[in-house]
């Protein structure tokens, strides 16, 4: 049972900020639930760093595992993070009824939170669910032609993806009678039928990880959504989808403990259409982005390449390929909300979101522009900083697997990636303000987050000792 | 803290008391960086007695030995996980390096006094580049060279964007991005290495006891000759040069053009033929070829150029020419010649590059036949102008002579694993090179320096101020000392390269 406290530490907090709202009418007393949600996210993920990271709860169908571990801790970074990033916004009044915001925010966290630890087919999609939907509310915040659109889209779209991986689901239950992961992973067999259930299953979780073909939805609704949510989204939803691709992987198909999976054959089949989904989503994410014009539109699409390195570290389902897929994830969450705080207190006081707006912003205000730069260079994989180290580990994987031409296909598409990045810090750097030369303030719950981030995200590329605790976690626990 | 590691901390030093200087203090922040440059010039000499004391006695043990000995060295383990080291030390080829580059550095930050837009961040740059450089000469593990060699690439975009001239955004572009490509093909290779070795290290002494794959070798040898060759300005690959150069800033180009380029022959010394050495001798003879198209396009792409920081820039893309063929030549005189040719080209385009820094901020203009005579009314500057050509034209006496005679007999000699007919023919290809300099380095400055004077307000022109005769004169020195006196940097450089010609030799 003590496995579950920090996810349920998470629903109470839900609640209480909801009745913070709700209790006090001063609107200074319904500021204090911001600090509330703070406290009880950093009391999670006090909670987790002192739980043990092996356990079983409900008779093996809630599991703590090292793997779960690593996500449920990024996933509560993110959340604290975006909270930080949303507070502003939400005390000057640009993002409406601060209770219900909190609270659902908090639901879909734990909702992702028990994803990861999902051992069989019910709870793994009911947390799902709960990690989504709540998410579709989120999105249509902005109650505007572009917000409702964009919820319209996601709601269509994500539920479509719900039910093919449902159906795929259910195809496997079918095939097998089991509602286990590992009892279904012991029984499944080369038949039509499983291959049709895994293009379904594949084509669900493409569309929470933005692979292409199932990214369409992305722009729109990254565009739509308030930034603090599409950072959000950016980042936690990502990570929901990485996390239940690797359970697809390594519990539901399970890799390396059957016959038919675990054949020369069947994972050289299985290399190559990741490596196939992986060179489409980070060329499409990166040759798209390049004409982009909005910024919101621009870090969609640099997300949905990010999409594509990501899926390196599954190939050929190592135990090497998980450590460096999740040190990825974390450095991407610190990179990515960096370049995210940039963009909201740029547009919280200015109102603009196209890229020409950042023109001369290293006049306008050098520190923040020196962050977004930094934090553009690390999502281009520059060293020293750590979205370098973090896309050379992942590299090593495909390297490994003999994938040299993938090898030569990411870092290509790296440059592809540092030319639209370059875009921006041209406009910050060497373009000249126009008409608006007011310094950009930046509020300090912001600094504090911009801090906090970038010195992540520096640190995270240097000093090995956060990469080395993933490495030496997960290795142990996935070495079976 | 050891040696060797100032020599990175002390450049990274400087930039942040630059940066936590306060932008007002213009002058200040110009003292900071040359008096931080001066230091590690200092310290350059004081390493290089260090090193000596250590490495002088293993000179005849080093003639046979197929082991490259470093010394000074400092490693401390970094990713542990993948064999990751903080591994830095000094050999023979990377000590020579390091004098060019702070000799440069020191002289580049004098050379641009007169940076007004926005110094402060021009000197931070201009630092954190010099820190990649020094970073990827020390370092021999190949994840730490690879991490310097991009922190060293990556500054010009903004060098050149800011600061720039002429049509600075898209050189800056096209610069970095062709460079970019380069390290990415760099990434495969390393990559397709380490995993190739079982040592599970990215050691590079440790790697080379390897023996690979006559199939790895095959492809790897070329992805890193062409991915190191891209900075190396090998053709077809260095159209970003020229365009580079000619933008770039005075102190960017000294830098650039002086010692990034070499980074790209050092590159391919370290890391191809020392790693790979059955790959270089499948390759060597294309790349030969491949390098004389380099000379000799060079060369004549000069005689047709306008300006002269184009003319400058194809006369590197051909001087930068020679390393490479030096380097394929796969033998111990061609490959002595390519390093000797890294250290008198960057001195001599460092020299080339601030002397027209120096006349454009005179005439304003750098279009070749819009001046004339100005030797009448700056003689200091026309006479280290027609030092620089004659040291690239290979004048006896002056360090390109000691460089390009070393190329030529090592391509003449040619190894037992080619078609000598071939390394012959090539060879003297490459030798029209030198007829082809002297015409345009002549009629070129002729043009500049000599007639009658085109314009009357030339006549108002001074002479250089004193910091710019103690750049010129620095470089020039640095020049003739090596051009009269090269045995102490030929002992240097053959210290080091013994072992990887003999490595070359073995089975």
């Amino acid at each position: 049972m003590k496995f579950l406290y920090p996810e349920l530490v998470i629903l109470i907090t839900a609640l209480i900020a909801l009745f913070v709202d709700l209790c006090f009418t001063s609107e200074k007393m319904k500021k204090t639930s911001g600090v509330v949600v703070l406290l009880g996210l950093i009391f999670s993920g006090f909670l987790l760093i002192v739980t043990e990271k092996n356990g079983v709860a409900f008779g093996g169908r809630f599991v703590m595992d090292p793997v779960a571990w690593w996500f449920k801790f990024i996933f509560i970074a993110a959340s604290i993070l975006t909270v930080l990033l949303s507070i502003d916004l939400l005390d000057q009044g640009k993002l409406a009824a601060r209770g219900e915001y909190f609270c659902i925010l908090l639901f879909t966290l734990s909702g992702m939170m028990f994803l990861t630890s999902s051992r069989d087919l019910i709870s793994l999609y009911v947390s799902l669910e709960l990690a989504t939907v709540p998410l579709f509310l989120l999105a249509t915040w902005n109650k505007n032609r572009i917000g409702s659109e964009a919820g319209l889209k996601y709601v269509v779209l994500g539920v479509l993806s719900s039910s093919l991986l449902l159906y795929g689901l259910s195809l496997l239950f079918g095939m097998t009678g089991k509602m286990e992961l590992l009892a279904i992973s012991q029984g499944l067999s080369n038949t039509p039928i499983f291959w049709v259930a895994f293009a379904a299953i594949l084509s669900g979780v493409g569309f929470k990880l933005t692979l292409f073909p199932f990214q369409m939805w992305a722009p729109d609704v990254y565009e739509g959504s308030p930034t603090p949510i599409t950072a959000y989204l950016s980042v936690a939803s990502k990570g929901a989808g990485l996390s239940l691709l690797f359970l697809i992987f390594y519990h539901l198909f399970g890799f390396r403990n059957t016959q038919f999976l675990g054949s020369a054959e069947t994972a050289h089949t299985f290399n190559l259409i990741l490596a196939i989904f992986a060179t489409l989503t980070m060329t499409v994410g990166n040759v798209v982005a390049i004409v982009q014009k909005n910024i919101k539109r621009f870090m969609a699409y640099s997300s949905i390449s990010q999409a594509g390195y990501i899926l390196l570290g599954l190939l050929g389902a190592t135990p090497e390929g998980i450590p460096a897929m999740i040190f990825y994830l974390l450095v991407y969450v610190m990179t990515n909300l960096t370049v995210f705080a940039a963009i909201i207190s740029f547009s919280n006081q200015t109102g603009l979101n196209q890229i020409d707006d950042y023109r001369g912003l290293s006049i306008r205000n050098p520190i923040l522009s020196l962050a977004l730069m930094i934090g553009l260079f690390s999502l281009a994989g520059i060293p020293p900083l750590s979205g370098f180290v973090g896309k050379f580990f992942l590299f090593s994987i495909a390297s490994k697997m003999h994938f040299h031409w993938l090898v030569a296909v990411a870092a290509v598409n790296s440059t592809i990636s540092l030319y639209y990045y370059l875009q921006i810090i041209r406009q910050m750097y060497i373009e000249k303000p126009k008409g608006d030369e007011a310094v950009i303030k930046v509020s300090k719950i912001i600094t504090c987050t911009l801090i906090v981030t970038s010195i992540l995200m520096v640190a995270l590329g240097i000093i090995p000792c956060f990469y080395d605790a993933i490495h030496l976690d997960t290795t142990t626990y996935l070495n079976f | 803290m050891g040696l060797v590691s100032l020599l990175i901390i002390i450049p990274f030093i400087t930039m942040l008391g630059v940066l936590f200087t306060p932008k007002a203090e213009a002058h200040l922040i110009k003292w900071i960086s040359v008096i931080g440059s001066g230091i590690l010039l200092v310290f350059t000499g004081y390493i290089t007695y260090k090193f000596w004391m250590e490495a002088g006695a293993d000179f005849e043990l080093m003639k046979t030995s197929t082991e490259t000995k470093l010394y000074l060295i400092e490693r401390i383990p970094w990713f542990a996980a993948f064999g990751i080291e903080y591994f830095v030390g000094l050999d023979g080829i990377s000590l020579s390096m390091v004098i060019l580059t702070a000799i440069i550095i020191f002289t580049g930050c004098i050379a641009s006094w007169n940076v007004v837009d926005r110094p402060k961040e021009f000197f931070a740059l201009l630092l954190l580049l010099v820190t990649g450089v020094f970073g990827v000469f020390v370092s021999f593990d190949l994840f730490l060279f690879f991490v310097f060699y991009e922190l060293a690439v990556l500054p010009m975009y903004l060098l050149i964007g800011v600061w720039g001239t002429g049509p600075k955004e898209y050189s800056a572009m096209k610069l970095t991005l062709m460079l970019m490509v380069g390290s990415a093909l760099l990434l495969v290779g390393f990559l397709a290495i380490y995993h190739a070795s079982p040592v599970h290290t990215f050691d590079l002494i440790k790697l080379a006891n390897v023996k690979y794959d006559l199939s790895l070798q095959k492809w790897a040898f070329p992805t890193i000759f062409i991915g190191f060759g891209i900075l190396g300005a090998l053709y077809p690959f260095h159209t970003w040069s020229p365009d580079g150069h000619a933008s770039a800033p005075t102190a960017v180009s000294m830098l650039h053009a002086g010692v990034l380029m070499k980074l790209g022959g050092y590159g391919v010394l370290r890391v191809g033929l020392y790693l790979l050495p059955e790959g270089a001798k499948m390759w060597g003879l294309f790349f030969m070829a491949l390098t004389t198209i380099n000379i000799l396009y060079g060369a004549f792409g000069a005689i047709t150029q306008k300006d002269l920081k184009y003319f400058t820039a194809y006369s590197s893309v051909s001087h930068c020419g020679f390393v490479l063929f030096g380097l394929a030549t796969l033998n111990f005189m061609g490959v002595k010649g390519a390093v000797l040719q890294m250290v008198s080209h960057g001195l001599m385009t460092g020299l080339f590059f601030a002397l027209i820094g120096m006349v454009y901020g005179r005439t304003h203009t750098r279009i070749i036949s819009e001046m004339g005579g100005l030797a009448k009314v700056m003689p200091w500057l026309a006479i280290s102008f027609y030092i620089a050509g004659l040291a690239s034209l290979g004048l006896p006496g002056l360090s390109g002579f000691v460089a390009e005679s070393h190329v030529f007999m090592g391509g003449f000699f040619g190894n037992v694993w080619q078609d000598l007919f071939w390394m012959k023919t090539l060879t003297v290809l490459a030798t029209c090179s030198v007829v082809v300099t002297a015409v345009y380095v002549l009629r070129g400055l002729a043009k500049v320096f000599q007639g009658p004077i085109l314009d009357d307000h030339f006549l108002e022109l001074t002479d250089a101020t004193f910091t710019e005769k103690l750049t010129t004169g620095i470089l020039i020195a640095s020049i003739a000392f090596v051009g009269m006196f090269p045995s102490p940097l030929i002992k240097l450089i053959e210290l080091s390269i013994y072992p990887i010609v003999n490595r070359l030799k073995m089975n």
